[in-house]
């Protein structure tokens, strides 16, 4: 595991985060295949702009 | 999809509720839920491993404050992932490193997003909504 996970970047972790915790969230609260499928990639791309999002509103703060 | 029914039970309840505590998904194996049980260990344990294998910090019992014991509990929450971390982590956390932070999050991850499977895994043993 160490050769695969041991050197992601904040993004790729993030992106890691962000597809185990959309499916998981779909089976969670979604029933059939279609449903569960239509909710994670939601899921997925609304953890992706929050996360570019408040990236980008915090970027003037790290100069 | 066909769903076997459950017959609702509080023994069965508590029973799944903490096996799927100590073994990601083996609650809802026990409640016949194939699919669920195999996505939640594959999504857990996935959180978790990756979390270990960024040499994350896994929090002990002793918390020093109120973060270090909210983090214990997010742990602990990971089941038997938490309690193998030492023997999964063979070189110790590292979390002087950027990875190693990711990884500390990713572990309190897992065992958050474990504790809403068994919540969900105790509501189907009852008969609940999600049965």
């Amino acid at each position: 595991m160490n050769f695969l996970f041991g050197s992601l970047t904040h993004f790729q972790a993030m992106l890691f985060f962000a597809v185990v915790v959309s499916i998981t969230f779909a089976f969670l609260s979604k029933r059939g295949l279609t449903e569960r499928v239509k909710y994670s990639m939601w899921a997925f791309l609304a953890f992706l702009l929050v996360a570019i999002g408040i990236g980008w509103l915090m970027y003037p703060f790290s100069q | 999809m066909k769903r076997e029914a459950v017959k609702g039970n509080q023994i069965m309840a508590v029973a799944a509720a903490i096996a799927g505590w100590l073994v990601p998904g083996l609650g809802h194996l026990l409640l016949r839920r194939w699919s669920k049980a195999a996505v939640y260990f594959l999504c857990v344990g996935g959180l978790a491993s990756a979390g270990l294998a960024m040499r994350g910090g896994v929090f002990g019992a002793g918390a020093a404050d109120l973060f270090d014991r909210l983090g214990f509990f997010a742990d602990l929450g990971a089941g038997i992932f938490y309690f193998l971390a030492h023997q999964i982590q063979m070189a110790g956390p590292d979390v002087a490193h950027a990875t190693g932070d990711y990884g500390t999050r990713l572990f309190a991850a897992a065992g958050m997003l474990n504790l809403l499977t068994v919540l969900e895994a105790y509501d189907i043993g009852r008969g609940g909504e999600a049965a």
